[in-house]
């Protein structure tokens, strides 16, 4: 402020400022008595050059199953070894750079590097692997070559798995009231996916990935003292390298994804007066895709113009009404317009009728959703809120033209004890919409009493309680638990009910500077009831789902050993997820046993050579036990052809040791 | 587990910075957070900075690790001219001395889980130079709404912000969010328990514009920045998948494979009953085409939508 306070001015501001809310940014900042000239900052540590750590490991693998590398970094068996690091480094005149690396030399593993000038310029560099594993030693009697996959008596064994290696650049320039940045990145896809095809029997199969998407985005920004803005651009282009797949005695069996692409442009922005705050954004899109069509009888086209065009809007307000009350609300509006060229093609049937020709659907897609909510603090440390929501959404082509949801909230929050929060949500929702038609060009034949359930009349209510109680200042206990429960009471055939509730607790213990541990536990149930009709009538059947699932974890370490130069450390995880199936026809039958569980475990020993200097050794082991009764042989089932047995049951472990150099 | 062990140290080192810092009962402490940010006010009018900045500040502060800890981080970069160092100092963000350092009778700005200052009002500090289009959506976001703190998540006194190293943003979003950090445990979930993912690769913790503060404007569009294969569009949709993603997938885990809300055929026969065919009795898994290998996705296997000109079934 370029005006002298007196004490007039002062208590006047004093008075004033009671209902309003203190903005204690630099840019209030009374300075008319400050010289900064004068800081010498003589007992700041000036942290300039390299510092961070540069670790190396090696150690070893004993992997009897692939999936195993998901958990342990890398799926190789024997000796492994990777780099890490995070190395900081910091200029005289301001500049700063930072690379990181995490297991680079393992299948998974990142590196980002970045530097430039704080508040200026940064460019960053980025390296992302990521595999993801299925199962291994997979069977299948096809081989692919150039989209034909051939069968054989020799057995094709290869591993469902799939490899993401992305490769990103950007750039980002800032000066006092305008900003600049540019992304792009790089994505290659590959491995082999389970799949299947129809012929006229089906036949399982490993398909073959090979993508590339690429991204790229930028964007400008202004900003005032109370505004905001920014205009950006997000392009993304996907290039499938895997053409569509054929048998030697069937063409064209299995279609490629096609090559696509997406454009997006938006303008947002935001603007305050006051304690009042809006935002909002208008994004302008397109999807593309316009790939060839497989040439067959009965297709008119050459290649299809697919496009969908969308339109995103909202504008969201908040405002600080008085020190207690906050009031504010939002529209949105998203609109996928699909304007895709329609035709009719030749459709292949498995009954008598053959021949039969169907015209492609283009949905269009409408939302509207409207939201208030208001805060109200009854007292110092107690605050309600609720809010009310409606999404109203549209649709072309659907069994349910137009649905509404109808969303009522309410939240309480305590933080007034001293050692004990809660927070308390209650929600009751409702959806409901146009009548329910079963509608001739998405399912001529539907069942008339089905409601699918994405559209289907609901009821919600949900009840939600956190409380964290920090009895000591080395303890701090959360625990929380939910339930919520579905109703579909006008539907007789399809999801007609379910429910979803548990707890968790988590205990955090930092006993003092060497000791400190955890132990956590949850529990959750979901539990849903369908009902089928193979009559096509009423309901004759019934499924009941009842999904558990469970999570423990313990863990510690300890510094304080050999002069503190000895840390020990040990942790563990279990978790059981179980889905239950019982089918009840004429009698009921349990459909089959569906269950994983897996143990964590590992144990580590750092100990400091010297200042700069560490050796970890670190011991881990993981059990992970799942099955699905889906899966079976390769030929069990007359008719098919699966991929056989794909479940798991394994003990892997890994010992790694490495050494980490500090810089200071 | 290893997100476990982060809290314990994220506890210990708030504990036990908070116990340095605050080892004596301060004369505030007695004072309500409104008279405390009242007086704070007053304090922040009247401007009394130090004469020397931060070299006040750590006549007695300096052996405090944590304090000294900003020097290692942006905020305590004294070569950057945009640092709170190059203004300010300490006083930039804890607001003026007044006569704090006379006995420490008077209160400074404090962040954190022990700071009585509102959450509101502690994040005007930040705000005061934080202002660009990743917090735009800010006080409209859920985050704000429910009056976290900049603090709760950041540390500013350390080499490194948790939340912006990719091996620890996933702990502190899961220090609040539980039951996420327990899906991440299911049979099926995203890479993120070995932080391959981070829960910012889809969500602003800062808000946004879009629905669950999603980075991108719709689940769909979301989700397809990583699976672009299925953003067609397909000459044959299928309706929900259309709709969205989340019509089938929980995108936290899944007791099911493949982060699907239930397994085949019972969830396609949650919306399929055409015939005996669709909605037909499947007694046992494993047995026949209906219920082994892949269920209904042995015929139906482009689920998300199929570009071939006979693919109105999805089978091709």
């Amino acid at each position: 402020m370029s005006f002298k306070l007196n004490l007039i001015t002062l208590s006047l501001l004093a008075v004033s400022t009671s209902g309003m809310a203190a903005n204690f940014g630099v840019g209030q900042a009374n300075t008319t008595a400050v010289d900064t000239q004068k800081y010498e900052c003589k007992r700041c540590t000036n942290v300039t050059g390299y510092r961070g750590e540069v670790s190396v490991a090696a150690g070893y693998n004993d992997v009897s199953d692939i999936h195993a590398g998901n958990a342990l970094g890398t799926a190789k068996d024997g000796g492994i070894a990777a780099v890490s690091g995070d190395v900081h480094y910091q200029g005289e005149s301001g500049y700063q750079a930072r690379i990181q690396a995490h297991q680079l030399g393992m299948d998974n593993g990142f590196a980002h590097l970045s530097g430039g000038k704080a508040g200026l310029y940064e460019f960053s560099l980025d390296y992302d692997a990521i595999k993801t594993y299925k199962a291994g030693d997979v069977e299948s009697g096809l081989w692919h070559n150039d989209g034909m996959l051939t069968p054989s008596d020799s057995i094709n064994i290869f591993d469902l798995a799939q490899r993401r290696e992305k490769i990103g650049l950007g750039f980002d320039y800032g000066q006092d009231f305008y900003g600049v940045f540019v992304n792009y990145s790089q994505e290659d896809k590959t491995g082999h996916k389970s799949a299947s095809l129809v012929s006229p029997s089906p036949i399982n199969f490993g398909l073959p990935t090979d993508a590339t998407t690429k991204q790229f985005d930028a964007g400008i920004n202004f900003s005032g003292q109370n505004w905001l803005t920014e205009l950006s651009y997000f392009g993304s282009v996907y290039e499938n390298h895997i053409d569509h797949l054929s048998l030697p005695y069937a063409n064209d069996v299995y279609s490629a994804d096609p090559d696509n692409q997406a454009h997006q442009v938006a303008l947002s922005g935001q603007y305050n007066i006051g304690r009042t705050f809006m935002n909002g954004r208008i994004v302008t899109g397109r999807m593309i895709q316009d790939d060839n069509l497989i040439q067959m009888t009965g297709n008119p086209l050459q290649n299809w113009d697919g496009q969908v065009d969308t339109l995103d809007g909202r504008f969201a307000l908040t405002s600080m009404v008085t020190n207690r009350f906050r009031i504010g609300g939002s529209v949105d509006y998203s609109k996928r317009d699909n304007k895709s060229s329609t035709a009719e093609f030749a459709q292949y049937n498995f009954n008598s009728l053959t021949g039969a020709f169907r015209q492609n659907t283009p949905q269009d897609i409408e939302r509207n959703t409207y939201k208030i909510n208001a805060s109200y603090r009854i007292a110092s440390g107690y605050r309600l809120q609720a809010g009310y929501d409606r999404k109203d959404v549209e649709r072309t082509f659907s069994d349910r033209e137009q649905t509404n949801d109808d969303n009522l909230w309410l939240k309480f929050n305590v933080r007034a004890l001293d050692k004990v929060n809660f927070n308390l949500k209650a929600e009751h929702a409702n959806r409901s919409g146009s009548d329910y038609e079963v509608n001739e060009l998405t399912s001529s034949e539907n069942n008339a009493l089905l409601r699918k359930y994405y559209l289907a009349d609901r009821t919600r209510n949900a009840v939600e309680l956190k409380v964290n109680y920090s009895p000591i200042n080395w303890m701090s206990l959360d625990i929380s638990t939910r339930y919520a429960q579905d109703e579909y009471d006008d539907t007789q055939i399809g999801l007609t009910e379910s429910e979803d509730y548990g707890y968790d607790a988590n205990l955090n213990i930092a006993f003092n500077q060497h000791i400190d541990g955890y132990v956590f536990a949850g529990q959750q149930w979901i539990n849903s009831n369908q009902a089928g009709s193979q009559s096509f009538g009423p309901a004759d059947w019934m499924a009941d789902v009842e999904d558990e699932f469970i999570n423990l974890g313990a863990g510690a370490s300890y510094s304080g050993l050999l002069q503190d130069k000895l840390t020990l450390g040990v942790d563990y995880l279990f978790s059981n997820s179980v889905s239950n199936t019982d089918v009840t026809a004429a009698t009921t039958n349990p459909y089959g046993d569906y269950y994983s569980y897996n143990h964590s475990a590992s144990m580590y020993a750092d100990y400091a050579l010297n200042e700069q200097m560490a050796l970890k050794l670190t011991y881990r082991y993981e059990r992970y036990f799942d099955t699905d009764a889906a899966n079976v042989g390769v030929n069990d089932i007359p008719g098919m052809i699966t991929l056989g047995d794909i479940n798991h049951n394994y003990n892997a472990h890994q010992v790694m040791l490495s050494f980490t150099y500090q810089l200071r | 587990m290893k997100h476990c062990k982060f809290y314990s140290r994220l506890l210990s080192l708030l504990l036990f910075s908070s116990s340095i810092l605050a080892v004596q009962a301060t004369p505030w402490d007695d004072l309500s957070g409104e008279q405390l940010e009242q007086q704070l006010v007053d304090k922040f009018a009247e401007g009394k900075y130090s004469p020397k900045g931060a070299d006040n500040c750590l006549t007695c502060h300096r052996k405090n690790e944590t304090v000294m800890a900003l020097f290692s981080g942006v905020h305590g970069n004294i070569a950057s001219s945009d640092s709170p160092m190059a203004g300010l100092q300490c006083e930039a963000c804890h607001g003026p001395q007044g006569q704090h350092n006379r006995g420490g009778k008077e209160p400074m700005i404090a962040f954190g889980a022990d700071s009585k200052l509102s959450a509101p009002t502690q994040n005007t500090v930040c705000q005061g130079c934080h202002n660009d289009p990743e917090q735009m959506a800010w006080h409209t976001s859920t985050h704000n709404l429910e009056e976290i703190a900049c603090a709760d998540c950041h540390t500013i006194h350390a080499a490194t912000d948790p939340t912006l190293d990719k091996l620890s943003v996933n702990d502190t979003c899961t220090s609040c969010h539980t039951q996420e950090k327990a899906d991440m445990n299911k049979r099926s979930s995203h890479p993120m328990k070995w932080d391959q993912m981070t829960c910012i690769d889809c969500h602003a913790p800062h808000g946004s514009m879009s629905e669950s503060a999603l980075v991108k404007p719709t689940v769909n569009d979301t989700c397809y920045s990583c699976h672009a294969e299925k953003r067609g569009p397909f000459l044959w949709e299928h309706a929900p998948v259309t709709e969205s993603c989340v019509s089938c997938h929980n995108p936290h885990g899944s007791v099911n494979d493949n982060l699907l809300d239930n397994r085949a055929p019972q969830l396609c026969q949650q919306c399929h009953a055409a015939d005996g065919h669709a909605s037909r009795v499947v007694p046992e898994p494993g047995m026949d085409a209906f219920g082994g290998g892949k269920s209904c996705l042995n015929c139906h296997s482009q689920i998300h939508g199929s570009n071939h000109p006979a693919g109105s079934l999805l089978q091709r």
